[in-house]
């Protein structure tokens, strides 16, 4: 009862455009990561979902309908700057919660303020910055929205409070909840996520499954015998996506058939032919970092 | 019930297709009984701290290998009927694996088809002593 789904959403501030075209479709239960550096326009999507922020174009839809205010307690929302009020109490915060969301769980409060060792009667003034967060989590999740928006949950969290949070969205996913989340750090995405979108200076640049982007991928690389090779039919190959020559080794990063390029490699003379498998890492960095293909191989001619 | 599964998300194999294996293998070794229980995909995904659809995506790849069944409400169990068929193919799949891997680096080594033969045939010798005398 919560697929989300996005199309051509595009904002600018100014001469900035802050996000260029983007669409993702977030199937209802799933959990989906954004990845991006800094200023690539996640909080901008996050913004323009919400309707915090007004999309210059584009639309998107919850279960086929625009947002509508009466939606807005089926949504939990942790935003990338805490809102939380200095002068007031974890207790208040939750009360301004339970006031405002009809499913507030009163009990499921207790629980979480338990799990991250809060104590309700501390004004936030007295908290640490992950203390800040782990409120914000507590306040989204004790809400029981169906759809939980989280712009980087575990900022200043220590490890063992960060896997909490971890566990929190895989639990909410398992109940039929659906979650969109960014975070920095990617092995969260990568355990917590099932789909990912990667976007950089406002514009996507990959999206999928993750595990679909992995078994995808493949990194085939081998050593020749002097720096001067041959890259005839690789360099070719509408598969390869980036070449990559440094002395006598050769990486090529190749969509689908890594086979054929393994072959090809050993034919054109190389040696010791492994192909490695991408992690999430290496695909971000991959596409974060890639020039295009035409301009590396201008580089090797 | 415990886990007895581990993956490790920051490997670039998939998830789905790192607990495949295991259950594959831990059938194929017997540490999966035939008809035992497998934890929820909610409860194995909590476990390992990762996502469920990926756990669920893992159990319908089993079912449709064979290897488990899942009744609605009770759970997923590994298969009983046949479950010596299946345990000996995915042995069969699990080694077949793990030759594929040698030969593979032994080719990438430069070996030439025979060496590799011989090599492979000395190995044998050395895990299999007996069945080489007596055949």
């Amino acid at each position: 009862m919560s697929t989300i789904s996005i199309q051509n959403l595009s904002k600018s501030y100014g001469s900035l455009a802050a996000l260029t075209h983007f669409s993702a479709n977030i199937e209802q239960g799933s959990v989906f990561g954004l990845l991006g550096p800094n200023g690539a326009g996640k909080t901008t999507a996050f913004k323009c979902m919400l309707g915090l922020a007004r999309a210059d174009t584009g639309t998107v839809l919850f279960d086929g309908a625009p947002l509508e205010p009466h939606m807005f307690e089926r949504i939990g929302y942790i935003p990338e700057r805490s809102v939380l009020y200095d002068w007031m109490t974890l207790a208040e915060h939750l009360e301004m919660q339970r006031r405002a969301f009809s499913r507030y769980d009163a009990n499921r409060a207790r629980e979480l303020l338990a799990l991250f060792s809060l104590e309700p009667r501390k004004r936030v003034r007295s908290l640490s910055k992950g203390m800040r967060t782990a409120a914000a989590v507590v306040m989204a999740f004790a809400a029981n929205p169906d759809i939980l928006i989280l712009d980087e949950p575990t900022t200043g969290l220590d490890p063992v409070n960060q896997r909490a949070v971890l566990k929190l969205m895989i639990d909410a996913s398992a109940q039929g909840k659906t979650i969109i989340f960014s975070s920095h750090q990617i092995g969260q995405v990568e355990r917590a996520a099932e789909t990912i979108a990667i976007l950089k200076e406002g514009k996507l640049l990959l999206s999928g499954a993750v595990d679909d982007l992995k078994s995808g991928w493949k990194i085939v690389e081998g050593i020749f015998e002097s720096d001067q090779f041959s890259i005839d039919g690789i360099s070719s190959d509408p598969d390869v996506q980036r070449i990559e020559r440094t002395g006598r080794i050769l990486r090529v990063s190749v969509r689908s058939d890594s086979d054929g390029i393994a072959r090809r490699m050993t034919e054109l003379g190389a040696r010791d032919v492994r192909t490695l498998d991408l992690n999430l890492e290496d695909i971000f960095l991959g596409a974060v970092e890639a020039r295009p293909k035409e301009q590396s191989l201008d580089v090797l001619r | 019930m415990p886990s007895v599964f581990t993956v490790d998300p920051r490997s670039g194999v998939p998830i789905y297709l790192q607990l495949i294996e295991q259950v594959k293998r831990s059938v194929a070794v017997g540490a999966l009984a035939p008809g035992e229980q497998l934890p929820t995909v909610k409860q194995l995904a909590l476990d390992l701290t990762i996502n469920p659809n990926t756990v669920a995506r893992a159990y319908r790849e089993l079912e449709r290998d064979a290897v488990i069944e899942t009744s609605p409400g009770r759970g997923s169990f590994v298969r009983s009927d046949g479950a010596q068929g299946v345990a000996t193919k995915t042995r069969d799949d699990v080694a077949r694996d793990a030759f594929s891997e040698a030969i593979r680096e032994a080719k990438s080594l430069g070996l030439s088809r025979s060496a590799a033969s011989a090599l492979i045939a000395q190995t044998l010798d050395r895990w299999f002593p007996k069945e080489e005398a007596s055949s």
